[in-house]
């Protein structure tokens, strides 16, 4: 048990954790920040995934110890009126279904265009397989993905 | 599963100022007088407040098939509602609801007609409630957007403002519904009522719960039936800061801890050992050996149609094996459940399919009343079927009774992997007898396989054709014109767990049907998709037991397919194209024709699939789209990717890495065309898709390798070029 301090949607919080305790337990249980999901616990499956500087982070495979003094943005922090244009275009392409595997799907998105912000077919096919939606939404994230890196893209020129 | 329903209202004055309609799905009621008419089981209550808000509180659960969405729609379009001011209340067992629950695709069959009359029953009384008002004649207003209004003159009141009056009404005995052609709402892409939560993160499933003083639990199972703990490091567990106690319940060993990683730490440490199984432990390969000889008895015959006088004699015989393994249904979300045991009372929060059943089973092993046992329904991430079984409740419940505290039980991915209600194994033997001329003349379908264990069975004396046709779906209801039809099914004994996943029955039966009907076509000679027309040919309507095909509109599913495919077109080497259809209960008629790639690796990639369904009139095509995909996409799991197989007594996978799921990549370019999406009703949409998929997929390898496949998951090897 130590204390940690993690910044996560931009509040910085010290917590009384144990140093193994894996960040989405952290995000989950000690912030009651539910939209990040556990589906695994090993990393196989995307349910758990947070942005890191733009980056797609799992955080069931990062423990406390190691997110002390870092920067997390969850589901919850992407936008605060659901204007994210991965949210957008989640919205316009009616992907989900139970939408459980959604909200790590988004983030897997996100961390995707931060570093493609124009990404092939085959990379969207190759980050995204890393998850999985067991309702079988992926062709409309595909179409979402697309659609969110063109309004991504316009918005900058 | 075939009931004809009819809708019973009654209207009850809440705090004397608000409409309140309650809709039974199993009676009619003519007339005003509610309080004659017996006992009343309501599943959907709608209430209309004085500030003009409807709420609709319904027994189904949202899974992803877009329930709430497509429910509310067919409230507003006869309500005249305004959209943004419905709100939706999920619904606990309760004497207000006492057959709730969601399964067999039939939430749209059900609120097709029930919410439709519920919503003109109402906006009926609200007309002349204000008809009454005005002192004019009823015919003279309308309702729209929330309000009635005097055409004349203009003049209007909204329906909060008439609700008071309107309770008092009696129930209008046949309130008009309206022409298909004065939908505003069905038929419409309506976007997810709750797809904005969903995409924010604040969609709430049962793992989400959270309720003041909550502990967490992790339960470690016994590996197998009846393994017994030999050793375990209790003084460790305790050890682990956070675990406050280790508590033995008839389902296994739970540490109860303040946190959800302090349980699973806990639990790591407590390292139980459990003893040696038997050696006759349940083992799959032994069970496939055990379904293949069963499958040659005769067993109880489902369906026999006497070949008509002047039927040519049989000729020639072609047979075929085909096996149907173990599957998981591995939703992301895994079981979980909530509960909170306080003396006799029980309050529960659970992802689940099955209210009422969770409700009487844990008032059952409390021993208190289902009164006294509270359910509330959350989300669903992933049910396929899984969350009819309310397992996870019964252990959750024991263990907060053993704890004293509320506690949230989650399953691990393992946990959730190897203790499933399984889709279960079965193998079929099927035969097709051939006259002197090649035309197939005979048909004979054997089915091995299990009956489910997640509720008690029927008595033995019960046990008649309707109820082994129960057990058989896409065998008995073969819906080709053959002359000689046979179809039997062969019950086996099954010792691990196993219950409905999606599409229950008929996805094994209709994988080896399709898949077999294309080995007739070819040894005839024919093209399979022009054999299976020629075979829907002749009368135009089948009963089979309790379900009526129309052969039309599997006839229309499959032309529709055809021309859209390019059928018949050549494919290039190593690549081919296959077909299969089926047609749900007589309700949801589906033809795909698949394309794949075979590599010399024997990698089976599918390529293409374009799709055909008649699931009846169109409540909102972004559903019947999406269940479309995610049934191809399931279908796509089941051919290609992970099986479950059992070595003493214990299922071998548990995770997503072992058993493996379809991924994005593994998606094929999916063209779904909807066919007759105007008809008078609606049917389901959720299990439908997934049947015919998989022999579409084998077809194709069939057409591309020439190897057939009579096994799942498709094997590399056996594939090789």
């Amino acid at each position: 048990m130590s204390e940690v301090a993690v910044t996560v949607n931009g509040s910085r919080h010290v917590l009384k954790v144990d140093d193994d305790t894996p960040l989405v337990w952290v995000i989950r249980d000690a912030l009651a920040l539910t939209g990040t999901k556990f589906g695994c616990g090993v990393g196989v499956c995307g349910a758990c995934t947070v942005l890191e500087n733009g980056k797609a982070i799992r955080s069931c495979q990062v423990p406390a110890h190691e997110a002390a003094g870092r920067s997390f943005v969850t589901i919850e922090g992407l936008s605060r009126d659901v204007t994210h244009p991965c949210q957008r275009a989640w919205l316009a392409e009616e992907v989900a279904q139970c939408g459980f595997c959604q909200p790590g799907m988004i983030m897997t998105a996100c961390g995707l265009l931060h570093d493609h912000p124009d990404p092939t077919d085959e990379m969207i096919d190759t980050v995204m397989s890393d998850s999985v939606c067991r309702c079988g939404t992926y062709p409309r994230m595909r179409k979402a993905i697309r659609r969110a890196a063109e309004e991504m893209r316009a918005k900058k020129t | 599963m075939i009931t004809s329903r009819r809708t019973f209202l009654k209207t009850t004055a809440l705090s004397g100022a608000s409409l309140l309609i309650g809709i039974d799905g199993n009676r009619l009621l003519r007339g005003a007088d509610t309080r004659a008419a017996g006992p009343f089981k309501p599943n959907v209550w709608i209430r209309i407040d004085p500030d003009g808000s409807v709420t609709l509180t319904i027994g189904r659960s949202e899974m992803g098939q877009g329930v709430r969405t497509s429910l509310t729609m067919l409230l507003a379009e006869e309500l005249e509602a305004d959209w943004t001011r419905i709100k939706l209340v999920q619904a606990s067992p309760g004497p207000g609801f006492e057959d709730i629950g969601t399964g067999g695709s039939d939430s749209i069959r059900d609120g097709w007609k029930s919410l439709r009359q519920a919503g003109a029953t109402a906006r009926e009384m609200l007309a002349m409630a204000a008809a009454a008002r005005w002192k004019v004649d009823r015919t003279t207003c309308t309702a729209a957007s929330g309000f009635i209004i005097h055409t004349p003159s203009g003049r209007r009141f909204s329906y909060g403002d008439l609700v008071a009056d309107a309770a008092r009404l009696p129930l209008p005995e046949h309130p008009p519904l309206k022409n298909a052609n004065d939908y505003k709402i069905i038929g419409q892409r309506t976007a997810r009522i709750d797809g904005r939560d969903i995409v924010s993160g604040k969609a709430r499933y049962g793992i989400d719960v959270k309720v003041p003083g909550m502990l967490h639990a992790s339960l470690e199972r016994p590996p197998f039936a009846g393994a017994k703990p030999k050793r375990m490091q209790e003084e460790k567990a305790r050890a682990v800061h956070g675990v406050r106690a280790i508590v033995k319940i008839s389902k296994g060993i739970a540490v109860v801890a303040d946190t959800t990683w302090a349980a699973i730490k806990g639990r790591t440490a407590l390292a139980v050992e459990w003893d040696d199984p038997p050696p006759d432990a349940f083992n799959s390969a032994a069970h496939a050996k055990r379904l293949e000889a069963a499958s040659r008895e005769r067993g109880f015959v489902t369906r026999k149609e006497e070949p008509p006088p002047g039927t040519a004699p049989v000729a020639e015989t072609i047979d075929a094996t085909y096996h149907y393994p173990f599957y998981a249904h591995a939703p992301v979300e895994t079981m979980n459940c909530v509960a909170d045991v306080r003396e006799n009372r029980c309050t529960i929060w659970a992802p689940t399919q099955a209210p009422n059943r969770m409700q009487k089973q844990v008032a059952q092993l409390l021993g208190t009343a289902p009164a006294n046992v509270q359910v509330n329904v959350t989300l669903i991430g992933g049910g396929f079927g899984r969350r009819l079984a309310v397992d996870d409740a019964l252990e959750a419940a024991e263990i907060s009774r053993a704890a004293k505290a509320p506690i949230q039980l989650l399953w691990s991915r393992p946990d959730d992997m190897k203790h499933g209600h399984f889709q279960a194994a079965s193998v079929h033997y099927l035969s097709a007898g051939f006259d002197a001329q090649g035309a197939p003349v005979a048909w004979k379908h054997t089915k091995a396989g299990s009956f489910h264990n997640i509720s008690p069975l029927e008595p033995e004396e019960k046990r008649d054709t309707a109820w082994y046709q129960d057990w058989s779906w896409g065998v008995y209801d073969v819906p080709y014109a053959i002359p000689a039809i046979e179809t039997a099914y062969v019950p086996v004994d099954l010792p691990v767990r196993h219950g409905p996943w999606r599409a229950v029955f008929a996805p094994s039966s209709v994988f080896a049907r399709e898949a077999f009907l294309d080995e007739v076509a070819h040894h005839r000679g024919a093209d399979p998709l022009a054999f299976r027309l020629d075979l829907l040919k002749g009368t135009d309507t089948v009963k089979a037991g309790a379900v009526t095909i129309d052969r039309r509109r599997l006839r229309s599913v499959l032309e529709v397919v055809r021309d859209k495919s390019g059928w018949g077109a050549p494919t290039a080497e190593r690549h081919g194209r296959g077909v299969a259809c089926n047609a749900y209960f007589g309700h949801t008629y589906i033809a795909y024709v698949a394309d794949v790639a075979v590599d010399h690796d024997g990698d089976v990639r599918v390529e293409r699939v374009v799709a055909a369904v008649d699931c009846g009139r169109v409540i909102n095509p972004v559903g019947v789209e999406q269940q479309m995909e995610g049934g191809i996409i399931w279908g796509i799991s089941s051919a290609l990717k992970g099986e479950i197989t059992f070595r003493d007594g214990a299922a071998q996978q548990g995770t997503y890495a072992d058993f493996e799921v379809a991924r994005m990549r593994d998606v094929p370019a999916i063209e779904v065309h909807v066919v007759n999406g105007d008809a008078p009703e609606p049917f389901g949409m959720g299990e439908p898709p997934v049947p015919p998929i998989v022999p579409a997929i084998t077809n194709a390898v069939f057409a591309a390798t020439g190897k057939r496949v009579r096994q799942l998951p498709i094997r590399p090897v056996l594939l090789l070029s």
